[in-house]
Protein backbone atom coordinates (compact mmCIF):
# COMPACT_ATOMS: atom_id res chain seq x y z
CA UNK A 1 0.00 0.00 0.00
CA UNK A 2 2.50 2.27 0.50
CA UNK A 3 4.08 2.26 -2.71
CA UNK A 4 0.65 3.34 -4.37
CA UNK A 5 0.38 6.02 -1.71
CA UNK A 6 3.87 6.88 -3.44
CA UNK A 7 2.26 6.17 -6.66
CA UNK A 8 -0.42 8.90 -6.37
CA UNK A 9 1.87 11.15 -4.61
CA UNK A 10 4.35 11.17 -7.58
CA UNK A 11 1.03 12.26 -9.81
CA UNK A 12 0.36 14.95 -7.91
CA UNK A 13 4.58 15.94 -8.26
CA UNK A 14 4.13 15.24 -11.59
CA UNK A 15 1.52 16.87 -12.53
CA UNK A 16 2.68 20.11 -10.50
CA UNK A 17 6.73 19.72 -12.36
CA UNK A 18 4.89 19.41 -15.59
CA UNK A 19 4.07 22.95 -16.18
CA UNK A 20 7.49 24.45 -15.63
CA UNK A 21 8.57 21.74 -17.58
CA UNK A 22 6.74 22.82 -20.29
CA UNK A 23 7.77 26.24 -19.87
CA UNK A 24 11.49 25.14 -20.28
CA UNK A 25 10.95 22.95 -22.85
CA UNK A 26 9.30 25.38 -25.19
CA UNK A 27 11.90 28.34 -24.37
CA UNK A 28 14.77 25.21 -25.55
CA UNK A 29 12.74 24.71 -28.69
CA UNK A 30 12.86 27.64 -30.02
CA UNK A 31 15.90 29.60 -28.05
CA UNK A 32 18.05 26.55 -29.11
CA UNK A 33 19.91 26.67 -25.23
CA UNK A 34 18.49 25.35 -21.66
CA UNK A 35 16.96 28.48 -19.87
CA UNK A 36 18.76 27.42 -15.88
CA UNK A 37 17.28 31.04 -14.97
CA UNK A 38 14.19 29.18 -14.50
CA UNK A 39 15.32 28.31 -10.90
CA UNK A 40 15.46 31.97 -9.98
CA UNK A 41 12.35 32.89 -11.73
CA UNK A 42 10.16 29.80 -10.57
CA UNK A 43 11.30 31.75 -6.91
CA UNK A 44 9.62 34.83 -8.40
CA UNK A 45 6.87 33.41 -9.16
CA UNK A 46 6.04 31.73 -6.41
CA UNK A 47 6.87 34.94 -4.21
CA UNK A 48 5.16 37.06 -6.64
CA UNK A 49 1.89 34.75 -6.39
CA UNK A 50 2.50 34.40 -2.37
CA UNK A 51 2.29 38.48 -2.23
CA UNK A 52 -0.64 38.25 -3.73
CA UNK A 53 -2.36 36.16 -1.93
CA UNK A 54 -1.78 37.74 0.55
CA UNK A 55 -2.78 41.26 -0.05
CA UNK A 56 -6.38 39.49 -0.97
CA UNK A 57 -6.66 38.32 -4.26
CA UNK A 58 -7.87 34.60 -5.52
CA UNK A 59 -6.40 31.61 -6.77
CA UNK A 60 -6.83 32.61 -10.31
CA UNK A 61 -5.66 36.06 -9.94
CA UNK A 62 -2.87 35.14 -7.75
CA UNK A 63 -1.49 32.75 -10.43
CA UNK A 64 -1.98 35.51 -13.14
CA UNK A 65 0.52 37.81 -10.89
CA UNK A 66 2.81 35.15 -10.79
CA UNK A 67 2.56 34.31 -14.56
CA UNK A 68 3.23 38.02 -15.26
CA UNK A 69 5.98 38.88 -13.12
CA UNK A 70 7.66 36.10 -14.03
CA UNK A 71 7.44 36.44 -17.41
CA UNK A 72 8.35 39.91 -17.44
CA UNK A 73 11.42 39.25 -15.29
CA UNK A 74 12.59 36.45 -17.91
CA UNK A 75 12.40 38.20 -21.17
CA UNK A 76 14.46 40.99 -19.25
CA UNK A 77 16.69 38.63 -18.66
CA UNK A 78 17.08 36.58 -21.99
CA UNK A 79 17.10 39.86 -23.73
CA UNK A 80 19.56 41.33 -22.20
CA UNK A 81 22.15 38.24 -20.90
CA UNK A 82 21.14 35.24 -22.64
CA UNK A 83 20.04 35.88 -26.40
CA UNK A 84 22.63 38.43 -26.87
CA UNK A 85 25.57 35.14 -25.88
CA UNK A 86 23.34 32.39 -27.81
CA UNK A 87 24.94 33.10 -31.34
CA UNK A 88 28.53 31.99 -29.53
CA UNK A 89 26.54 28.52 -28.78
CA UNK A 90 24.37 27.47 -26.52
CA UNK A 91 27.33 26.90 -23.68
CA UNK A 92 27.65 30.90 -22.90
CA UNK A 93 24.22 31.16 -22.86
CA UNK A 94 23.44 28.30 -20.68
CA UNK A 95 26.04 29.74 -18.14
CA UNK A 96 24.54 33.21 -18.41
CA UNK A 97 21.14 31.49 -17.41
CA UNK A 98 22.57 29.98 -14.06
CA UNK A 99 24.29 33.34 -13.07
CA UNK A 100 20.69 35.27 -13.81
CA UNK A 101 18.97 32.66 -11.57
CA UNK A 102 21.63 33.31 -8.80
CA UNK A 103 20.82 37.15 -8.90
CA UNK A 104 17.49 36.61 -8.82
CA UNK A 105 17.54 33.70 -5.91
CA UNK A 106 19.88 36.13 -4.19
CA UNK A 107 17.83 39.97 -4.55
CA UNK A 108 14.67 37.82 -3.19
CA UNK A 109 16.63 36.48 -0.34
CA UNK A 110 17.47 40.26 0.25
CA UNK A 111 13.99 41.49 0.46
CA UNK A 112 12.47 38.14 2.29
CA UNK A 113 15.25 36.49 4.44
CA UNK A 114 15.44 32.70 4.58
CA UNK A 115 12.31 31.91 6.34
CA UNK A 116 10.04 29.15 4.81
CA UNK A 117 6.83 31.08 4.19
CA UNK A 118 3.51 29.46 3.05
CA UNK A 119 0.63 30.32 1.31
CA UNK A 120 -2.42 30.51 4.04
CA UNK A 121 -5.23 28.75 2.42
CA UNK A 122 -7.78 27.23 3.96
CA UNK A 123 -7.81 23.97 6.06
CA UNK A 124 -9.68 21.39 4.64
CA UNK A 125 -9.52 17.73 5.92
CA UNK A 126 -7.73 14.74 3.65
CA UNK A 127 -9.74 12.79 2.18
CA UNK A 128 -9.30 8.75 1.80
CA UNK A 129 -9.87 6.35 -0.69
CA UNK A 130 -9.18 3.20 0.60
CA UNK A 131 -5.88 3.70 2.53
CA UNK A 132 -4.85 6.34 -0.16
CA UNK A 133 -4.59 9.60 1.06
CA UNK A 134 -5.23 12.72 -0.87
CA UNK A 135 -5.80 16.72 0.46
CA UNK A 136 -8.56 18.39 -1.46
CA UNK A 137 -5.70 21.30 -1.26
CA UNK A 138 -3.88 19.17 -3.93
CA UNK A 139 -6.42 18.36 -5.73
CA UNK A 140 -7.35 21.69 -6.33
CA UNK A 141 -3.87 22.74 -7.38
CA UNK A 142 -3.48 19.61 -10.11
CA UNK A 143 -6.67 20.76 -11.58
CA UNK A 144 -5.39 23.88 -11.97
CA UNK A 145 -2.22 22.47 -13.57
CA UNK A 146 -4.17 20.29 -16.09
CA UNK A 147 -6.50 23.19 -16.81
CA UNK A 148 -3.29 25.41 -17.70
CA UNK A 149 -1.43 22.48 -19.33
CA UNK A 150 -4.62 22.24 -21.94
CA UNK A 151 -4.31 25.69 -22.54
CA UNK A 152 -0.90 25.73 -23.43
CA UNK A 153 -1.62 22.66 -25.84
CA UNK A 154 -4.35 24.71 -27.00
CA UNK A 155 -2.49 27.84 -27.98
CA UNK A 156 0.31 25.56 -29.56
CA UNK A 157 -2.14 23.99 -31.68
CA UNK A 158 -4.54 26.34 -32.89
CA UNK A 159 -3.73 29.53 -32.55
CA UNK A 160 -1.51 31.63 -34.81
CA UNK A 161 1.06 32.89 -32.23
CA UNK A 162 1.07 28.97 -31.51
CA UNK A 163 1.75 27.59 -34.65
CA UNK A 164 4.05 30.22 -35.66
CA UNK A 165 6.20 28.96 -32.32
CA UNK A 166 6.06 25.24 -33.61
CA UNK A 167 7.37 26.31 -37.00
CA UNK A 168 10.19 28.32 -35.45
CA UNK A 169 11.19 25.57 -33.58
CA UNK A 170 10.69 23.40 -36.07
CA UNK A 171 12.44 25.00 -39.06
CA UNK A 172 13.58 28.73 -38.21
CA UNK A 173 15.45 29.17 -41.91
CA UNK A 174 12.07 28.55 -43.41
CA UNK A 175 9.79 30.46 -40.58
CA UNK A 176 11.86 33.46 -41.31
CA UNK A 177 11.44 32.92 -45.29
CA UNK A 178 7.51 32.83 -44.46
CA UNK A 179 7.83 36.13 -43.08
CA UNK A 180 7.85 34.68 -39.28
CA UNK A 181 10.17 37.35 -37.65
CA UNK A 182 12.66 35.54 -35.48
CA UNK A 183 13.40 38.01 -32.48
CA UNK A 184 9.76 38.05 -32.02
CA UNK A 185 9.16 34.34 -31.51
CA UNK A 186 12.15 34.15 -29.40
CA UNK A 187 10.45 36.97 -27.21
CA UNK A 188 7.11 35.15 -27.17
CA UNK A 189 8.77 32.04 -26.03
CA UNK A 190 10.69 33.67 -23.56
CA UNK A 191 7.40 35.44 -22.32
CA UNK A 192 5.29 32.35 -22.28
CA UNK A 193 7.90 29.78 -21.04
CA UNK A 194 9.06 31.87 -18.13
CA UNK A 195 5.39 32.75 -16.87
CA UNK A 196 4.78 28.85 -16.83
CA UNK A 197 7.70 28.67 -14.74
CA UNK A 198 6.98 31.24 -12.79
CA UNK A 199 3.48 29.52 -12.34
CA UNK A 200 5.20 26.58 -11.71
CA UNK A 201 6.80 27.71 -9.03
CA UNK A 202 3.75 28.83 -7.36
CA UNK A 203 1.89 25.49 -7.72
CA UNK A 204 4.74 23.85 -6.12
CA UNK A 205 4.76 26.15 -3.38
CA UNK A 206 1.04 26.06 -2.58
CA UNK A 207 1.50 21.96 -2.41
CA UNK A 208 4.35 22.67 0.17
CA UNK A 209 6.26 26.02 1.37
CA UNK A 210 8.22 29.05 -0.49
CA UNK A 211 11.91 29.90 0.08
CA UNK A 212 14.29 31.53 -1.72
CA UNK A 213 15.68 28.03 -2.74
CA UNK A 214 12.35 27.10 -4.26
CA UNK A 215 13.30 27.16 -7.74
CA UNK A 216 16.47 25.56 -7.24
CA UNK A 217 15.24 22.95 -5.75
CA UNK A 218 13.29 21.83 -8.64
CA UNK A 219 15.49 22.61 -11.68
CA UNK A 220 17.16 19.75 -11.82
CA UNK A 221 13.48 17.79 -11.55
CA UNK A 222 12.59 19.94 -14.20
CA UNK A 223 15.41 19.56 -16.04
CA UNK A 224 15.40 15.79 -15.81
CA UNK A 225 11.30 15.71 -16.94
CA UNK A 226 12.57 17.68 -20.41
CA UNK A 227 15.25 15.52 -21.11
CA UNK A 228 13.45 12.40 -20.46
CA UNK A 229 10.80 13.26 -22.54
CA UNK A 230 12.97 15.13 -25.21
CA UNK A 231 14.24 18.18 -25.01
CA UNK A 232 11.82 20.56 -27.21
CA UNK A 233 9.24 18.23 -26.45
CA UNK A 234 6.03 20.05 -24.89
CA UNK A 235 4.39 16.05 -24.60
CA UNK A 236 7.60 15.06 -24.04
CA UNK A 237 7.70 17.25 -20.87
CA UNK A 238 4.47 16.36 -19.65
CA UNK A 239 5.38 12.33 -20.22
CA UNK A 240 8.86 12.87 -18.31
CA UNK A 241 7.37 15.10 -15.58
CA UNK A 242 5.08 12.02 -14.67
CA UNK A 243 7.93 9.56 -14.23
CA UNK A 244 10.19 12.14 -12.40
CA UNK A 245 7.93 12.60 -9.94
CA UNK A 246 6.82 9.19 -9.65
CA UNK A 247 10.53 7.66 -9.84
CA UNK A 248 11.58 10.59 -6.87
CA UNK A 249 8.22 9.46 -4.76
CA UNK A 250 9.34 5.75 -4.94
CA UNK A 251 13.01 6.40 -4.59
CA UNK A 252 12.01 7.89 -1.12
CA UNK A 253 10.33 4.58 0.02
CA UNK A 254 13.57 2.47 -1.89
CA UNK A 255 16.39 4.63 -0.83
CA UNK A 256 15.03 7.62 1.77
CA UNK A 257 14.41 10.97 1.10
CA UNK A 258 17.76 12.38 1.61
CA UNK A 259 18.50 10.55 -2.23
CA UNK A 260 16.06 12.06 -3.57
CA UNK A 261 17.46 14.65 -5.57
CA UNK A 262 19.86 11.58 -6.87
CA UNK A 263 16.46 10.63 -9.10
CA UNK A 264 17.29 13.67 -11.38
CA UNK A 265 20.47 12.83 -11.81
CA UNK A 266 20.12 9.51 -12.59
CA UNK A 267 17.43 9.95 -14.94
CA UNK A 268 19.64 12.05 -16.94
CA UNK A 269 22.45 9.67 -17.16
CA UNK A 270 20.44 6.97 -18.29
CA UNK A 271 18.18 9.09 -21.29
CA UNK A 272 21.77 10.29 -22.21
CA UNK A 273 22.98 7.22 -22.15
CA UNK A 274 20.35 5.05 -23.76
CA UNK A 275 18.27 7.42 -26.21
CA UNK A 276 19.92 11.20 -26.39
CA UNK A 277 16.61 12.06 -28.33
CA UNK A 278 14.38 11.29 -25.38
CA UNK A 279 11.38 9.28 -25.09
CA UNK A 280 9.24 11.36 -27.47
CA UNK A 281 12.49 13.19 -29.52
CA UNK A 282 12.60 17.28 -29.78
CA UNK A 283 10.54 16.94 -33.17
CA UNK A 284 7.30 16.34 -31.45
CA UNK A 285 6.89 20.34 -30.50
CA UNK B 1 11.74 47.78 -65.90
CA UNK B 2 12.80 44.07 -65.27
CA UNK B 3 11.36 42.21 -62.11
CA UNK B 4 14.46 41.32 -60.16
CA UNK B 5 17.78 43.02 -61.31
CA UNK B 6 21.41 41.81 -59.93
CA UNK B 7 24.62 43.92 -60.23
CA UNK B 8 27.74 42.95 -58.94
CA UNK B 9 26.48 40.81 -56.08
CA UNK B 10 29.12 39.58 -53.33
CA UNK B 11 28.50 37.38 -50.51
CA UNK B 12 29.17 33.99 -49.19
CA UNK B 13 28.97 32.14 -45.67
CA UNK B 14 31.58 33.94 -44.07
CA UNK B 15 33.45 37.40 -44.04
CA UNK B 16 36.60 35.26 -45.32
CA UNK B 17 34.51 33.29 -48.06
CA UNK B 18 33.48 35.16 -50.91
CA UNK B 19 31.17 32.33 -53.23
CA UNK B 20 29.73 34.84 -54.91
CA UNK B 21 31.84 37.46 -56.99
CA UNK B 22 30.32 40.37 -58.82
CA UNK B 23 26.96 38.47 -60.42
CA UNK B 24 24.84 39.60 -62.25
CA UNK B 25 21.53 38.76 -63.61
CA UNK B 26 17.88 39.81 -64.08
CA UNK B 27 14.52 38.48 -64.58
CA UNK B 28 11.44 39.61 -66.25
CA UNK B 29 8.01 39.58 -65.33
CA UNK B 30 6.46 35.99 -65.83
CA UNK B 31 10.02 34.82 -67.12
CA UNK B 32 11.42 31.52 -66.30
CA UNK B 33 14.68 31.96 -66.03
CA UNK B 34 17.47 28.68 -65.11
CA UNK B 35 20.66 29.33 -63.48
CA UNK B 36 23.04 26.34 -63.91
CA UNK B 37 26.92 25.83 -63.14
CA UNK B 38 28.94 23.11 -61.52
CA UNK B 39 29.13 21.81 -58.36
CA UNK B 40 30.32 24.87 -56.10
CA UNK B 41 29.88 27.69 -58.43
CA UNK B 42 27.45 29.15 -55.71
CA UNK B 43 24.37 29.35 -57.52
CA UNK B 44 22.60 28.46 -54.30
CA UNK B 45 24.29 30.77 -52.47
CA UNK B 46 23.04 33.21 -54.81
CA UNK B 47 19.70 32.41 -54.32
CA UNK B 48 20.15 32.94 -50.42
CA UNK B 49 21.33 35.90 -51.15
CA UNK B 50 18.59 37.49 -53.13
CA UNK B 51 15.83 35.78 -50.62
CA UNK B 52 18.02 37.47 -47.55
CA UNK B 53 18.96 34.29 -46.33
CA UNK B 54 22.31 35.66 -46.23
CA UNK B 55 23.67 39.20 -46.03
CA UNK B 56 24.98 40.51 -49.47
CA UNK B 57 29.10 42.14 -48.97
CA UNK B 58 28.50 44.34 -52.08
CA UNK B 59 26.37 44.87 -54.97
CA UNK B 60 22.50 45.65 -55.59
CA UNK B 61 19.40 43.77 -55.79
CA UNK B 62 16.78 45.55 -57.28
CA UNK B 63 12.91 44.14 -56.55
CA UNK B 64 10.28 45.69 -58.15
CA UNK B 65 12.55 48.59 -58.59
CA UNK B 66 13.50 48.46 -54.79
CA UNK B 67 16.57 47.66 -53.70
CA UNK B 68 15.96 44.23 -51.52
CA UNK B 69 19.82 43.93 -50.75
CA UNK B 70 20.61 44.08 -46.85
CA UNK B 71 16.73 43.09 -46.03
CA UNK B 72 15.98 40.54 -43.80
CA UNK B 73 14.19 37.14 -45.25
CA UNK B 74 10.72 38.13 -43.72
CA UNK B 75 10.58 41.97 -44.99
CA UNK B 76 11.60 40.42 -49.02
CA UNK B 77 8.68 37.63 -48.47
CA UNK B 78 6.56 40.27 -47.42
CA UNK B 79 7.26 42.15 -50.91
CA UNK B 80 6.29 39.32 -52.74
CA UNK B 81 9.76 37.00 -53.64
CA UNK B 82 9.22 33.11 -52.46
CA UNK B 83 12.36 31.29 -52.40
CA UNK B 84 12.01 27.20 -52.01
CA UNK B 85 15.44 25.94 -50.77
CA UNK B 86 16.08 22.38 -51.45
CA UNK B 87 16.80 20.62 -48.20
CA UNK B 88 14.27 21.27 -45.28
CA UNK B 89 11.71 23.39 -47.30
CA UNK B 90 8.65 22.27 -45.34
CA UNK B 91 7.79 21.98 -41.75
CA UNK B 92 8.39 18.32 -40.88
CA UNK B 93 6.28 18.18 -37.85
CA UNK B 94 3.20 20.34 -38.81
CA UNK B 95 0.42 18.56 -40.82
CA UNK B 96 -0.15 20.03 -44.36
CA UNK B 97 -3.19 22.24 -43.56
CA UNK B 98 -0.46 23.81 -40.98
CA UNK B 99 2.36 24.11 -43.69
CA UNK B 100 0.30 26.02 -45.97
CA UNK B 101 -1.25 28.25 -43.00
CA UNK B 102 2.25 28.98 -41.98
CA UNK B 103 3.00 29.62 -45.78
CA UNK B 104 0.28 32.82 -45.89
CA UNK B 105 1.37 33.99 -42.14
CA UNK B 106 2.00 37.58 -43.66
CA UNK B 107 -1.54 37.46 -45.68
CA UNK B 108 -4.16 35.77 -42.70
CA UNK B 109 -6.82 37.03 -44.38
CA UNK B 110 -6.45 35.29 -47.87
CA UNK B 111 -5.06 32.18 -46.31
CA UNK B 112 -8.23 30.13 -46.44
CA UNK B 113 -9.31 30.74 -49.88
CA UNK B 114 -5.65 30.44 -51.07
CA UNK B 115 -5.33 27.07 -49.62
CA UNK B 116 -8.69 26.03 -51.21
CA UNK B 117 -7.55 26.92 -54.91
CA UNK B 118 -4.02 24.82 -54.01
CA UNK B 119 -5.96 22.03 -52.92
CA UNK B 120 -7.73 22.28 -55.79
CA UNK B 121 -4.65 23.22 -58.04
CA UNK B 122 -2.88 20.29 -55.78
CA UNK B 123 -5.63 17.38 -55.19
CA UNK B 124 -2.64 15.28 -53.18
CA UNK B 125 -2.23 17.98 -50.78
CA UNK B 126 -5.95 18.19 -50.09
CA UNK B 127 -5.75 14.23 -49.22
CA UNK B 128 -3.15 14.17 -47.16
CA UNK B 129 -3.90 17.19 -45.19
CA UNK B 130 -3.88 16.04 -42.29
CA UNK B 131 -0.74 14.19 -42.77
CA UNK B 132 2.53 15.52 -41.15
CA UNK B 133 4.73 17.15 -43.49
CA UNK B 134 7.66 14.58 -42.59
CA UNK B 135 5.66 11.37 -43.82
CA UNK B 136 4.83 13.11 -47.19
CA UNK B 137 7.30 10.94 -50.23
CA UNK B 138 10.15 13.05 -51.44
CA UNK B 139 8.01 14.42 -54.39
CA UNK B 140 5.03 15.24 -52.71
CA UNK B 141 6.89 17.19 -50.36
CA UNK B 142 8.50 18.84 -53.07
CA UNK B 143 4.84 20.00 -54.26
CA UNK B 144 4.11 20.77 -51.19
CA UNK B 145 6.96 23.29 -50.44
CA UNK B 146 5.64 24.93 -53.92
CA UNK B 147 2.19 25.25 -52.59
CA UNK B 148 3.84 26.83 -49.14
CA UNK B 149 5.63 29.02 -51.49
CA UNK B 150 2.66 29.98 -52.96
CA UNK B 151 0.41 31.03 -50.47
CA UNK B 152 1.71 34.50 -50.31
CA UNK B 153 0.85 34.81 -54.03
CA UNK B 154 4.75 35.73 -55.45
CA UNK B 155 5.39 37.62 -58.32
CA UNK B 156 9.19 35.66 -58.36
CA UNK B 157 9.70 31.96 -57.03
CA UNK B 158 13.23 30.78 -56.49
CA UNK B 159 13.24 27.29 -56.69
CA UNK B 160 16.68 25.54 -55.66
CA UNK B 161 17.17 21.82 -57.02
CA UNK B 162 13.56 21.06 -57.12
CA UNK B 163 14.09 17.56 -58.93
CA UNK B 164 17.38 16.91 -56.30
CA UNK B 165 16.42 13.29 -55.23
CA UNK B 166 13.92 12.96 -57.10
CA UNK B 167 12.83 9.99 -59.99
CA UNK B 168 13.07 10.64 -63.09
CA UNK B 169 9.28 10.44 -63.34
CA UNK B 170 8.72 12.46 -60.76
CA UNK B 171 11.06 14.87 -61.61
CA UNK B 172 9.12 15.15 -65.11
CA UNK B 173 5.91 15.71 -63.05
CA UNK B 174 7.01 18.68 -61.25
CA UNK B 175 8.74 20.40 -64.09
CA UNK B 176 4.42 20.11 -65.48
CA UNK B 177 3.74 22.14 -62.56
CA UNK B 178 6.47 24.80 -62.87
CA UNK B 179 5.18 25.25 -66.28
CA UNK B 180 1.86 25.25 -64.90
CA UNK B 181 2.74 27.66 -62.62
CA UNK B 182 4.54 29.83 -64.61
CA UNK B 183 1.71 29.64 -67.08
CA UNK B 184 -0.68 31.32 -63.70
CA UNK B 185 1.70 34.68 -64.33
CA UNK B 186 4.43 33.50 -61.82
CA UNK B 187 8.50 34.03 -62.67
CA UNK B 188 10.36 31.85 -61.91
CA UNK B 189 14.06 31.64 -61.31
CA UNK B 190 15.41 28.25 -60.98
CA UNK B 191 18.65 26.75 -60.03
CA UNK B 192 18.55 22.58 -61.70
CA UNK B 193 21.21 20.01 -61.40
CA UNK B 194 19.03 18.27 -64.47
CA UNK B 195 20.56 20.82 -66.86
CA UNK B 196 19.03 20.21 -70.37
CA UNK B 197 15.61 19.91 -68.55
CA UNK B 198 15.48 23.38 -67.18
CA UNK B 199 17.43 24.35 -70.47
CA UNK B 200 14.89 23.20 -72.14
CA UNK B 201 11.61 24.81 -69.82
CA UNK B 202 13.55 27.97 -69.47
CA UNK B 203 13.01 31.11 -71.84
CA UNK B 204 16.75 32.31 -70.54
CA UNK B 205 19.29 30.54 -69.16
CA UNK B 206 22.86 31.89 -66.90
CA UNK B 207 26.23 29.54 -66.65
CA UNK B 208 27.53 30.59 -63.11
CA UNK B 209 30.79 29.45 -62.69
CA UNK B 210 32.93 30.44 -59.71
CA UNK B 211 30.33 32.75 -58.59
CA UNK B 212 30.11 35.13 -61.64
CA UNK B 213 27.59 33.94 -64.64
CA UNK B 214 30.01 33.39 -67.59
CA UNK B 215 26.86 32.92 -70.30
CA UNK B 216 23.53 34.74 -70.47
CA UNK B 217 21.30 33.01 -73.40
CA UNK B 218 18.50 31.56 -74.35
CA UNK B 219 17.41 28.34 -72.89
CA UNK B 220 17.62 26.21 -76.43
CA UNK B 221 20.49 28.42 -77.43
CA UNK B 222 22.13 27.16 -74.56
CA UNK B 223 21.24 23.62 -74.56
CA UNK B 224 22.87 23.66 -78.37
CA UNK B 225 26.05 25.18 -77.19
CA UNK B 226 28.99 22.87 -77.14
CA UNK B 227 30.91 23.86 -74.13
CA UNK B 228 27.69 23.88 -72.07
CA UNK B 229 26.97 20.20 -73.54
CA UNK B 230 30.71 19.75 -72.24
CA UNK B 231 30.74 21.14 -68.85
CA UNK B 232 26.66 19.51 -67.89
CA UNK B 233 26.14 16.24 -70.10
CA UNK B 234 29.90 15.29 -69.58
CA UNK B 235 30.93 16.66 -66.36
CA UNK B 236 33.22 18.58 -67.92
CA UNK B 237 34.09 21.57 -66.13
CA UNK B 238 37.36 22.16 -66.94
CA UNK B 239 37.64 23.83 -70.39
CA UNK B 240 35.67 26.76 -69.39
CA UNK B 241 37.41 27.14 -65.78
CA UNK B 242 40.76 26.57 -67.67
CA UNK B 243 39.80 29.39 -70.21
CA UNK B 244 39.70 31.66 -67.37
CA UNK B 245 42.83 30.86 -66.23
CA UNK B 246 41.06 29.62 -62.82
CA UNK B 247 41.88 26.95 -60.75
CA UNK B 248 39.48 23.97 -60.72
CA UNK B 249 39.48 23.27 -57.01
CA UNK B 250 35.70 23.24 -56.33
CA UNK B 251 34.08 24.54 -53.24
CA UNK B 252 31.72 22.39 -50.52
CA UNK B 253 28.94 24.61 -51.29
CA UNK B 254 26.11 24.16 -54.61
Amino acid sequence: MPILQALVNGLVVGTLLAVPAIGFTSMFAVLRFPNFAISGIATLGAFAGYLAYGAGLQMVGSLVVAFAAAAAAGLFFDKTAHLPLVKQGALPAAIASIASGLVLENVIRLGFGNDFRGYDRPIARDMYIGDIRVSPQQLETMAIALAIMLAVFAVLAFTRVGKAMRASADNPELAALKGIRPERVAAMASFIGMGLVGVGGMLLGLDSSIDPLTGARILLSIFAAAVLGGLGSAPGAVLGAFMIGMAEELSVLAVGSPYRTAVGFFAILIMLTLRPRGLLGERAF
Amino acid sequence: MSLLSITDLRGGYAAADEIVKDAALRVEPGEIVALIGPNGAGKSTLLKLIAGLLRPRGGQIQFKGQNIAGLGAPEISRLGLSFVPQERNVFGVMSVAENLEMGGYLDGAHARQRIAELYERFPMLADKRRAAARTLSGGQRQILAMAIALMNAPDLLLLDEPTAGLSPRAAEELFGTILALNKGGVAILMVEQNALEALSVSARAYVLVQGRAEREGRGDELASDPTVRDLFLGGKAQPMLASRGASTELGEHS
